[in-house]
């Protein structure tokens, strides 16, 4: 293992969490992604099982998912892994097609509550997506205040936004604040 | 304004980039006798008309996929969408060489 | 005190407020206006151009008169209409458009001279001298005839944005939008009912008439239970739906604290963009008045108005309870007025119609065929003049209500240029064809306002919109009030030889508009623009359809055939803070960090903006004073010892594909076929014109693997570009990318120790030259394993390699190398040093290629192959560009003290400084710390061939000119041996 303490995108050593009424907002600096790509005329493949979904959507198993990024292209994303050689693990379930290391190049935060209701009218002030098509089993790529993101909704009490990792800190200021308001 | 991705449905138009006409596609032979005058008419001649249009939309925000948008630039009425990707194939002749 | 029974206000509860310095009290459910009428206030401010007293003249949003400033310091809001101010505890109001005390504004003045401020005034006279335009006319006029003041302070408040989607969107709240509402809501649909009152209700929550045998009011309270009681139906209390735009998006502010005296940790006031399937507009109407002689004074308002202060707000517009009130009308509506303050015990002095044929709905004096001729009291009403049969007679009158007939409120369905049209059995314009696509109008907007006929319009409109995105609703069970024969004739205006106000917010009389038609100003644009009629902040609610009428008059033409004006977004205004949603300062937009920002900034870096990125600028040490000291030491750091910058924000795309070598032959004008696996290339993207548009590295990292990087400012633009080549020019190719700029950490590690710095954390790698020469490329680990890639570029001209490592270790993989350097003097450098370091070293950056620019011109037009084609090769070739002989050359000063600035031009000596005499410019200068003066780099005519010879660089901007020497663009090693080193 390398001698080097890792930073998250926020700039810490260890994940951020803030509570606003009954929303809760954090980082997850252990999800690890990799993009899956696949060749011309290629098969589709099973990388950990997954059945790669179709566009718009998340499949997910206990330890990884697979989110639809775009025709043939998907992000496959996997908890406890921030700090190992995704790509190389998702290469080797699926070694016909083109694999490139996203970890670090975006930024996972979760945002949690009991109500689910509570995030969807959280959302409403985050993006211009109807709330009720991001829920689980969907995925939905869209720009929340000029930042390009990812939305998956893992369960109905948890929504997943995935950011450039550059711009972790104007999601992360643009998320509580919306969530701090919501609370007022 | 809401552009229907053939893909994903009615998406808001601001995840979108506009470039325009969808004969921007149809880049000239580069080989052809006539080339240079062929890509300056390529390069500058739009048709920009008052009516049905052909247009490249890109969707930089959403799944990366350029598509040809036919709009009535009069009304905003959009007549269709389909990914470029398939607008493209049939015209192609030239096959990929190293 | 003019308060009367009844009223939807919570008299259990007081309010105090001062308006003008003056405590006065009012309740829970009052608006400013009505408390201020309560409280027998009815001056309220001041005209626009002619500073009239004006008092309240509506009961919503449509008000023309009563503007106040709302609130105080920062909060400070100009423009505020006292008619939908929500009253507060310790709300605080001024008066506005005045100088000196409201009830004795010295700009009265204006009314005295205003023969000389009639239509097309300014215009006319203030034509010259020109001089005059900017220093004497325009500030003279702005104190003069502008309306309320800005705080000139930031706003202290919280604004935020929002985006709804819906089935249905309702787009007010009275009678015909409940229905609509409840119809779609019972049937499941998923539906939003803006409205943007206080209260639901609309025109309902005015009149005195029960529904469904109980009162309006509990009708509307059981109404709105079962909405809230729907999860599928969501009401926006406070909000203005102000814009229709595109394929059922409508724009919204909801005033979510502007009722509170602070926001608290609310926002004052949100942004919503609503999406909608099907909309149903119910907006109600606004009543017309009707011009005569002086009939802008506090005390005259709209009938509907005052009887809306009646029944809503239980007040009545006199100073005292017992002073007369008289309505003028055209209409049975006029009369229903009469009647319900009549029912309260106000003095009705009686009901002046100028029909013949007047019905008498009460008893009540009637004065058929008759009109209100004149007007008197200086700072309100206190005597009307009735004309009948050419008989005329002073009355004593403390408040008249006027009543046109209604104008249907269609703003929105003409946003998309939807055409109105004449209604001759309503006789008023109504949607016509061309609105909104998926707008259904129903109720008061589509002429069908009385009670019952909006209910069941309402309902009809929410069953027709569903039925047309395939749900089923069914019609619900409404009262069905009888309906009353309104029999309106028309009468637009009584003619007079005195000023008769038909646009009061923006003192438009109707002489005006006769001028105007005698100035041949006669389409209903060039009215508007002549006169600025409707062109206030209340964009004539109340006056444009009286004035074109007006005009059609005058112009012997019907009101169809003079027309209307489109009406356009937004319905009423709606403030900037609001419209920008939210983010400002720091948030104002995104903001982009290096993986090694905490470490720039715990060294004292200075930022600098670059695009979205914030990079460092420079490091300033102790006792360094100016930022040139600062750079001179770093870029001197650099050339002798070893420096690190973070190159993070240089974008990365990782292309994979067969055909990835094919596509990139395609891409870059250079040839990239021939690259070997673990070297890197530079390489110049063209646009398809010709010109250079970016340029950077391509890293072929294993067969069919390539990293190609792009400047910091064009990385979305080629990213952007490449899937176009891809998706659109050559999808036959196998070839896939995409970003990993923000997934790796880029650090340059320049400088003569650089190899010594990267062997003392690399794992195991051989970085000697023959191993991992110039150009070379590998991924290997680091610091014990950490995976890395490592490529042997140089920007500085120095013995350079940038080192990629996956970025949440940038920060201590750069913290490590400042460590490990301390022997090697080690130097962190920003930007500048990063600039002056390639100024030195020749290499084109943003300012070279501006677009405007070829290969040929930054000296690398031999890298433009001929032995494939790709983008912009052809149009490269062309006479124009081919034969551009300017050059990037290098500049330095003749006197080593002189200055090479940017943008000067440059001519040979001798020459005239002109256009015809230009030889080029200079891109980019700098202090050289290696050659010890300004140095710069810039385009010139003939440049290679001019070596040694001295030219002027003329900056006419600051009457400069500099002689500058022409030298080769590398300052620093031409023949490149340190970088191969």
């Amino acid at each position: 293992m390398p001698d080097l303490t890792p930073l998250t995108a926020l700039g810490h050593d260890q994940p951020q969490s803030v509570t606003y009424g009954n929303l809760t907002m954090g980082d997850c600096p252990d999800l690890a992604l990799a993009s899956l790509t696949l060749r011309r005329d290629a098969p589709v493949p099973l990388p950990f099982g997954l059945d790669l979904p179709g566009p718009g959507g998340y499949v997910a198993s206990a330890e990884v998912a697979a989110i639809w990024t775009g025709p043939r292209q998907w992000m496959i994303e996997a908890k406890a892994k921030g700090c190992t050689d995704f790509a190389a693990q998702v290469k080797a379930q699926a070694p016909d097609a083109i694999v490139t290391e996203q970890t670090d190049g975006w930024a996972a935060f979760d945002i949690t509550s009991p109500d689910g209701a509570a995030i969807g009218r959280l959302l409403e002030k985050l993006v211009n997506i109807d709330p009720g098509t991001v829920s689980p089993g969907t995925a939905s790529r869209t720009s929340l205040h000029h930042m390009n993101v990812l939305l998956v909704r893992p369960d109905p009490c948890c929504l997943r936004i995935w950011v450039g990792r550059s711009f972790a800190g104007s999601l992360w200021h643009a998320v509580i604040g919306a969530a701090a308001r919501q609370a007022a | 304004m809401l552009i229907p991705h053939p893909l994903l449905g009615l998406r808001d138009a601001e995840e979108f980039v506009y470039l325009g006409d969808a004969s921007l596609m149809q880049r000239p032979d580069p080989d052809s006798p006539t080339a240079l005058t062929d890509f300056c008419d390529y390069v500058f001649l739009r048709d920009n008309p008052a009516g049905v249009h052909r247009e490249l939309w890109f969707h930089e925000q959403g799944d990366r996929s350029w598509l040809v948008v036919t709009r009535n630039t009069l009304t905003h009425e959009i007549l269709g969408a389909e990914l470029a990707t398939d607008a493209a194939r049939p015209t192609v002749t030239q096959e990929p060489s190293a | 005190m003019t308060r009367i029974t009844g009223g939807l206000i919570d008299r259990g509860t007081s309010l105090s407020f001062t308006f003008d310095g003056k405590t006065y009290s009012g309740h829970p459910g009052d608006t400013l206006a009505s408390a201020l009428l309560a409280n027998g206030v009815r001056l309220m401010g001041r005209s626009f151009k002619y500073h009239r007293p004006r008092g309240v003249f509506a009961a919503g949003s449509e008000e023309p008169n009563a503007m106040v400033e709302l609130r105080e310091g920062a909060r400070r809001e100009p423009n505020t209409r006292a008619t939908v101010a929500e009253l507060y505890e310790g709300l605080v109001a001024k008066s506005q458009n005045r100088v000196g005390p409201l009830s004795c504004d010295v700009l009265a003045v204006n009314d005295v001279l205003s023969p000389f401020f009639a239509a097309g005034f300014y215009y006319k006279t203030f034509m010259w001298p020109r001089a005059f335009w900017e220093k004497l006319y325009e500030p003279v006029i702005r104190r003069a005839a502008g309306l309320g003041q800005l705080s000139m302070q930031a706003d202290p408040d919280d604004y935020d944005s929002g985006f709804l989607h819906c089935d249905l969107l309702v787009i007010g709240g009275g009678a015909a939008g409940l229905a609509a509402a409840l119809t779609a809501g019972r049937a499941g649909a998923r539906v939003l009912l803006a409205d943007e009152d206080f209260r639901l209700g609309g025109r309902l929550l005015s009149e005195r008439d029960p529904l469904g045998g109980i009162p309006a009011v509990d009708w509307i309270a059981g109404l709105e239970a079962e909405l809230d009681s729907l999860p599928n139906v969501r009401i926006l209390r406070r909000t203005t739906v102000f814009g229709a735009y595109d394929h059922g998006i409508y724009g919204a502010v909801e005033r979510v604290a502007d009722h509170l005296k602070t926001p608290g940790a609310q926002v004052r006031q949100s942004l919503w963009r609503i999406t909608a399937k099907r909309t149903v507009l119910a907006a109600g109407a606004t009543e017309r008045h009707i011009p005569f002689a002086d009939n802008d004074r506090p005390g005259i308002m709209l009938a509907g108005a005052m009887r809306s202060y009646a029944n809503r707000w239980a007040v009545t517009p006199q100073a005292h309870a017992a002073d007369p009130v008289a309505i003028f009308t055209n209409n049975d509506d006029g009369h229903r007025t009469a009647l319900d303050l009549m029912a309260q015990d106000v003095p009705v002095l009686g009901v002046i119609d100028t029909r013949s044929d007047a019905p008498k709905l009460g008893d009540y004096t009637l004065f058929p065929d008759a009109t209100v001729t004149g007007s008197k009291g200086r700072l309100g009403l206190t005597q009307i003049q009735i004309t009948r049969a050419g008989q005329s007679t002073w009355v004593d009158c403390a408040a008249l209500g006027v009543s046109g007939g209604w104008n249907p409120n269609v703003h929105l369905t003409s946003h998309h240029r939807g055409r109105l049209v004449w209604d001759a059995a309503t006789q008023s314009f109504l949607p016509g064809p061309g609105g909104p696509e998926g707008m259904h109008v129903a109720g008061a907007a589509a002429g069908r306002g009385q009670t019952g006929l909006a209910l069941a319009d309402g309902a009809k409109a929410a069953v027709a919109a569903l039925a047309q995105i395939g749900m089923s609703a069914s019609l619900p069970e409404l009262p069905a009030p009888e309906a009353t024969a309104d029999i309106l004739t028309l009468y637009w205006h009584v003619p007079s030889k005195k000023r008769a106000w038909v646009d009061f917010q923006n003192d438009v009389t109707v002489k005006d508009i006769a001028l105007a038609h005698q100035e041949n100003m006669r389409p209903v644009e060039h009215l508007k623009r002549w006169t600025t009629l409707g062109m206030a902040t209340d964009q004539g609610k109340t006056a444009n359809v009286t004035a074109l009428a007006v005009m059609a008059e005058l112009s012997g033409k019907s009101i169809p055939e003079t027309g209307t004006t489109i009406f356009r977004p937004p319905y009423t205004g709606v403030a900037i803070s609001t419209l920008g949603g939210g983010d400002s300062g720091d948030s104002f937009r995104p903001r982009r960090l290096t993986p090694t920002h905490s470490w720039a900034a715990a060294r004292g870096a200075v930022f600098t903006e670059v695009g979205a990125w914030m990079r460092a600028q420079y490091y300033p040490q102790t006792g360094e004073t100016h930022w040139r000291q600062t750079v001179d030491r770093e870029a001197k750091a650099v050339r002798a010892g070893v420096g690190l910058c973070d190159v993070t924000t240089l974008g990365k795309i990782d292309v994979q594909g067969a055909d990835a070598t094919t596509f990139l032959n395609r891409v870059y004008a250079n040839m990239m076929g021939t690259l070997k696996v673990g070297r890197v290339r530079y390489g110049l993207m063209l646009r398809e014109d010709g010109f250079l548009y970016d340029d950077g590295t391509c890293a072929r990292l294993a067969e069919d693997h390539y990293v190609v990087t792009t400047t910091t400012g064009n990385a979305g633009l080629v990213y952007r570009n490449l899937e176009f080549a891809r998706q659109c020019m050559w999808p036959e190719l196998d070839v896939h990318l995409i970003s990993t700029t923000d997934a790796w950490a880029q650090l340059a590690v320049a400088g003569p120790n650089a190899r010594s710095l990267l062997s003392r954390i690399v794992d195991d790698f051989d970085l000697s030259n023959d191993a991992f020469p110039f150009m070379a490329c590998s991924t290997l680990t680091i610091c014990n394993g950490l995976r890395a890639r490592l490529f042997r570029i140089s920007f500085s001209g120095e013995l350079a390699y940038e080192l990629a490592v996956p970025a949440r270790y940038g920060n201590a993989v750069m913290q490590r190398l400042a460590e490990q350097g301390a022997d090697l003097g080690v130097t962190p450098y920003g930007i500048e040093a990063l600039s002056v370091l390639r100024i030195e070293k020749g290499h084109a950056a943003g300012a070279e290629l501006n677009g405007q620019t070829t290969a040929d011109m930054i000296g690398l037009g031999m890298m433009v192959s001929r032995k494939k084609d790709s983008i912009g090769a052809v149009m490269s070739r062309r006479d124009g560009l081919a034969q551009d002989s300017r050059r990037m050359v290098g500049l330095q000063p003749v006197e080593p003290t002189h200055t090479v600035t940017p943008g000067a031009h440059l001519f040979a000596q001798g020459d005239p400084q002109d256009m015809a005499h230009d030889q080029g410019w200079i891109t980019s200068a700098c202090y050289s710390p290696h050659v010890g003066s300004s140095i710069g780099l810039g385009f010139l005519l003939q440049g290679d061939n001019r070596m040694g010879e001295i030219v002027i660089a003329a900056n006419p901007l600051a009457g400069e000119t500099t002689q500058l020497r022409i030298v080769p663009s590398h300052f620093v090693d031409p023949e490149g041996e340190r970088l191969r080193a």
